[in-house]
């Protein structure tokens, strides 16, 4: 039972219901390099995120090399998702000009859905979106377009409309403005990044107590008595349920986070919306 | 959202056991991003973003390009096949309504041909039937004035025979058939 441990400590089942780390990070971080190259670690997360990549460029690549006129059900899929970003994310919420946006918002939905991928990926069972790392590049990333994005094609027009809203009412103007102004330059980002990370490492947090329970309870059932042993099946069902809502959220969470992408650049590009 | 309430209350229950533990640590260190992963986020992203925008969008787009156009040139193939049996349909109508109409004709030929042959055949067994209708008329009456003449001959003779043992003379032969005809001839007038 002691070798059957989450991280560091061992689990106990016979004094608590769940096994759970004393330090919640243990879940999560892996900081011990693998190997190292000029002095840059290469952790186990640093890998999977270099993973992530190349089975996303892979998936592309052997999707769509083979140009067939008539696609087979796999080049079909590739060219069925990228037509559907095009189309339903990058033109259909930014407009015509929203083409322009259409590499980054492709690129985003493919490296985030792979990345949370491997949350419920036999073996890995890790999403390297449930490391704050990734979730605040991308946001700040998306930030950092759309702001530019509203400098650019708007001026100066693009800052005083948020500060300074019209249509409302001149003595609301201030507040509204102040309350625009941290939405937009604050808020989003933040809650971009926070959201796709909270439900992955929320999702994650379950999987892994859960079925790791499972498993202490049915190793250590001569010891913890049948009756314990017992809730190691209601944990094991339990943990199965999450793991099949878990893809949906997968793919829900990689959706938003390129949706609300699309929707930011689209309230700067086009103010008038 | 099943899944969060039981993360957090698992999270929270881990936060106050750190805390009568006296450990540090705990949830709020997962939300500062760790260098090397967003080091190798920033090289990762990037290796993406430029393979889509580099490569993948514009095969993607060259293949749906030629994809359209083989479309597009199997319907204009299409299109034409359609004109060119829509046409042949026409043609084979026409040549249909053309035998149709050779047929017809044929056949009012024949049927003509037939009334003719028919009508010719019908005049001339007329025609045949109407001579031998008249040949036997004329065979029977020269048979009737044969058999008259003889009768008449015979008659003559008779009253040859009979006058001669009356008269108990003979009478010159042509004399006394010219008397009997007249006779025979009185006779008929009287009759």
């Amino acid at each position: 039972m002691e070798e059957l441990i989450l991280a560091t400590a061992p689990c106990d089942l016979s004094d608590k219901a769940v096994c759970a780390p004393a330090d919640v990070t243990e879940l999560f971080e892996f900081r011990e390099a693998v190997f190292s190259v000029l002095g840059f670690p290469f952790t186990r997360t640093v890998l999977l995120i270099f993973l992530a990549a190349l089975i996303a460029i892979g998936l592309l690549f052997f999707g769509l090399r083979k140009r067939s006129l008539q696609p087979g059900k796999f080049q079909l899929s590739i060219e069925s998702l990228m037509v559907f970003v095009r189309d339903e994310i990058a033109v259909g919420i930014i407009g015509p000009s929203g083409i322009k946006y259409y590499p980054y918002l492709m690129s985003l939905l493919i490296f985030i859905l792979i990345g949370n991928m491997f949350k419920i990926t036999p073996f890995i069972n890790m999403p390297i979106t449930a490391r704050m790392a990734i979730p605040l590049f991308l946001a700040l990333l998306t930030w950092v377009i759309f702001v530019v994005a509203g400098f650019k094609r708007n001026g100066m027009s693009y800052f005083l409309d948020i500060v300074w809203p019209p249509g409302v009412p001149v003595f609301l103007k201030p507040l509204v403005g102040l309350i625009e102004f941290f939405s937009t330059f604050f808020v989003r980002p933040f809650s971009l990044a926070v959201r796709l990370f909270a439900n992955l490492v929320a999702g994650h947090v379950m999987l892994t107590l859960l079925l790791t329970t499972a498993l202490v309870s049915f190793v250590s059932i001569g010891e913890i008595g049948l009756v314990k042993g017992a809730f190691g099946f209601a944990w094991l069902v339990l943990g199965l349920a999450i793991f099949m809502f878990e893809l949906i959220v997968i793919v829900l969470q990689a959706y938003i986070f390129t949706l609300l992408s699309a929707v930011y650049i689209d309230t700067s590009v086009n103010v008038e919306h | 959202m099943l899944t969060h309430v039981f993360a957090q209350m698992i999270l929270a229950q881990e936060v106050e056991q750190i805390s009568e533990n006296g450990e540090s640590g705990g949830g709020a260190g997962l939300l500062l991003p760790v260098p090397e992963e967003l080091f190798a986020g920033i090289i990762a992203f990037s290796i993406v973003f430029f393979f889509v925008w580099k490569w993948a969008i514009p095969v993607l787009n060259k293949t749906l390009e030629a994809r359209q156009a083989a479309i597009a040139a199997e319907l204009e193939s299409a299109e034409k096949a359609k004109v060119e049996a829509e046409s042949l349909l026409t043609d084979y109508r026409t040549q249909l309504s053309g035998a149709k109409d050779d047929a017809s004709k044929i056949l009012a030929d024949a049927r003509d041909a037939g009334d003719a042959v028919k009508s010719d055949i019908i005049a001339r067994a007329e025609g045949e039937a109407e001579q031998i209708k008249v040949r036997a008329g004329d065979e029977i009456a020269t048979e009737r004035d044969r058999v008259a003449a003889d009768l008449r001959r015979q008659v003559a003779e008779l009253s040859i025979g009979v006058a001669e043992k009356v008269i108990g003379s003979t009478l010159d032969a042509d004399t006394q058939r010219d008397l009997v005809d007249r006779y025979i001839d009185e006779l008929g007038g009287v009759k």
